[in-house]
């Protein structure tokens, strides 16, 4: 009831110099909308990251060769590993899910009159299994076109796209390279990886299809593969697995106790997840910079509200001398303080939510996520500073005394 | 005989400037009953505006004692000062003090904003109180829109709007060409006639002539006090 109509006091004064209401609110509009904006970056960057960790299949190694070490310095031949070092590492090596061996070469792929420049990556089934990679139409390898190097292919989305568009393209021929292999399936789509580079522009063969006809034979390592991509249970000890392939490797490799890995192993779930890190630090850092400008709009309230009262002196002695205790006069300033700053505080949301959006949908300004908590609480945290800083004008003016107020020039 | 309105006896103010003691009022003794129309009259620094805040509860008598209504006045808190101010006082000033950018309506009703009465009461008291001052044309006004007089009635119906006992003008007139003066003094006079106690503050002897009685203050004492049987009628004035 009495609240209706302090709030119509509150607008009415803020109506009365609207510039002035306007250009303090401003500070608040900023500061609100830069820390939701901010915090919304943040998040939208770890969704992001959620997602690429997702989208390579959960908690996955890459284990490549590296250059032979012969005293201090570097040899040029490259130590290969195989697909023996895959199985081993599967069977081996407790809380790995599986591990697939990699093989690829660059290609051209060729339907009728269309062709398209793509990797041509050479693989078991096992490698759907670390990706975590449903197939959408079709089917897998079979295991006897695995050991045979059976001249069939899985294709990505994108190349389903590029070559077949509407048409069906599962048992179609394509050529790849110099030969003719069957599309027996295709893979459901991933989107772009960590890097931005889409991940449906794949096309694969068994591997020993790819090492027979295209990549060649390695006459030392005729086993050889490019990498192998192992994935963990969820909940493993990701730096156990490590240490444990690392041990698995060495031996194998018969490398002496002080000698250096001919192998490396990324933890890529773990450098994504760094990368965010730090750039989840600087994001707060910025939320935190944001929020300073909150506290300095709230200065610029103080100010505004310290100058409203002493204009309207005259007005508070006449309210006091028709009866307005200390207490009335106390919360008619309050409230307009509070008004001011929660008005400029859901002008800071729209805004937020307008430059979010924009930058989701348009490119213009940034993407993010916002969260609902995030907007309660910059609105609570306005309407808190409209408190606080509106505090001290407020008992500056209940405290005058009629008398002086009312003739107050 | 009932009790007086306002009993005086010995109020003294004094201020302290700097080093010095200030007497505004050294020592007053007065009281005014029920229906007086009295006018308060001195010079500047006669100590007159003084007494007028210590009787409209806007400030407390250093020595001595007030009462109003029965109230002592000398030892209440500034929310029960208050509360007697918007309960049992109106005030008129010089210079009207209508809140700008505010309907004349919502100007009357100000005073209720602060008192207990329900507020489904408010329009239609506030509106009542306007027709009693002949405004019931101008109620959604704001006061850059009427005229001087209008605005001091706009004013008068505020001080009516909570039934007080009596009401406190502080040269109301002081602003407003003779004319208007005289209209603003036949309110006075019709009010005063409906039973209400009417306190004036002026330095014109002109405006003093309407009231019944009339206090000249000097150097913070009451040097004069006259009754006054047969007070000019404002309303004769307005013809001409």
């Amino acid at each position: 009831m009495k609240l209706f109509i302090l709030l119509k006091t509150a607008t009415t004064a803020l109506r009365v110099n609207l510039l002035r209401s306007f250009l303090t609110m401003l500070g608040i509009i900023i500061g609100v909308a830069a820390v939701i904006i901010m915090v919304a970056m943040g998040a939208g960057a770890q969704q992001k990251v959620d997602e690429q960790i997702k989208s390579l299949g959960g908690n996955v190694f890459f284990v490549t060769g590296s250059f032979r070490a012969s005293g201090g310095a570097r040899a040029s031949s490259v130590v290969k590993i195989n697909e023996d070092d895959a199985n081993l590492i599967e069977k081996q090596v407790p809380g790995v899910e599986s591990a697939a061996p990699y093989l690829s070469a660059n290609g051209q792929v060729i339907y009728g009159n269309l062709n398209w420049s793509t990797e041509i990556s050479g693989i078991d089934n096992r490698y759907f299994v670390v990706r975590d990679w449903p197939i959408a139409t079709g089917r897998e390898f079979s295991t006897q076109e695995i050991n045979s190097g059976a001249k069939v292919a899985i294709i990505g989305e994108r190349i389903r796209q590029e070559l077949f568009g509407v048409s069906e393209a599962l048992g179609q021929t394509i050529r790849v390279k110099n030969f003719n292999v069957t599309v027996v399936g295709v893979l459901a789509a991933k989107g772009q990886d960590a890097r931005g580079e889409d991940q449906d522009d794949v096309l694969f063969l068994p591997i020993k299809t790819v090492r027979n006809k295209i990549t060649g034979i390695d006459s030392t390592n005729p086993k050889s593969v490019r990498f192998i991509q192992v994935s963990a249970y969820d909940g493993e000890d990701m730096d156990y697995i490590e240490t444990e392939m690392t041990r698995l490797l060495r031996q194998r490799m018969r490398i002496p106790v002080n000698g250096d890995d001919m192998f490396r192993i990324r933890n890529v779930s773990e450098m994504i997840a760094t990368r965010a890190e730090t750039m989840q630090v600087f994001n707060t850092l910025l939320a935190w910079v944001a929020s300073v400008s909150l506290v300095v709009g709230g200065i610029g309230i103080m100010n505004i509200m310290l100058v409203s009262v002493t204009e309207r002196t005259r007005e508070i002695g006449l309210r006091m001398a028709v009866g307005a205790k200390p207490a009335d006069i106390l919360t008619q300033f309050l409230i307009e303080s509070i008004v001011l700053c929660g008005l400029g505080g859901a002008i800071g949301v729209v805004i937020a939510y307008l430059f979010v959006f924009l930058g989701n949908n348009y490119g213009i300004g940034a993407g993010g996520v916002i969260d609902s908590d995030v907007v309660l609480l910059s609105l609570g945290f306005s309407a808190f500073i409209g408190v606080f800083f509106g505090y001290y004008p407020a008992l500056k003016a209940s405290r005058l005394e009629p008398i002086d107020a009312l003739r107050y020039e | 005989m009932s009790a007086a309105l306002i009993k005086v006896s010995q109020a003294k103010k004094v201020y302290q400037m700097g080093e010095e003691r200030v007497f505004a009022l050294k020592g007053v003794d007065l009281e005014i009953q029920q229906g007086e129309f009295v006018a308060i009259m001195g010079s500047s620094g006669s100590g007159k505006s003084t007494m007028m805040n210590l009787l409209g509860c806007l400030d407390i008598a250093s020595e001595g004692s007030i009462a109003l209504d029965g109230i002592e006045l000398a030892n209440l808190t500034k929310n029960e000062l208050a509360t007697i101010r918007n309960q049992r006082i109106g005030f008129v000033f010089q210079q009207f003090n209508l809140l700008p950018r505010t309907t004349a309506l919502d100007n009357v009703t100000l005073p209720l904003l602060y008192s207990q009465v329900p507020e489904s009461h408010w329009s239609a008291r506030a509106k009542q109180c306007l027709e009693k001052v002949g405004l019931g044309n101008r109620l959604y006004h704001h006061p850059s829109q009427l005229s001087g007089g209008q605005q001091q009635r706009v004013a008068i119906a505020r001080a009516l709007v909570n039934e007080p006992v009596m009401i406190l003008a502080d040269e109301p007139t002081g602003a407003l060409d003779t004319q208007t003066g005289l209209e603003v003094m036949a309110l006075f006079q019709q009010l005063n006639q409906q039973g209400k106690t009417i306190i004036l503050v002026t330095h014109e002897p002109d405006i003093a002539e309407f009231a019944s009685r009339k206090l000249t203050f000097r150097d913070g004492a009451l040097i004069a006090d006259e009754r006054n049987p047969q007070p000019r009628l404002a309303s004769d004035g307005l013809g001409q």
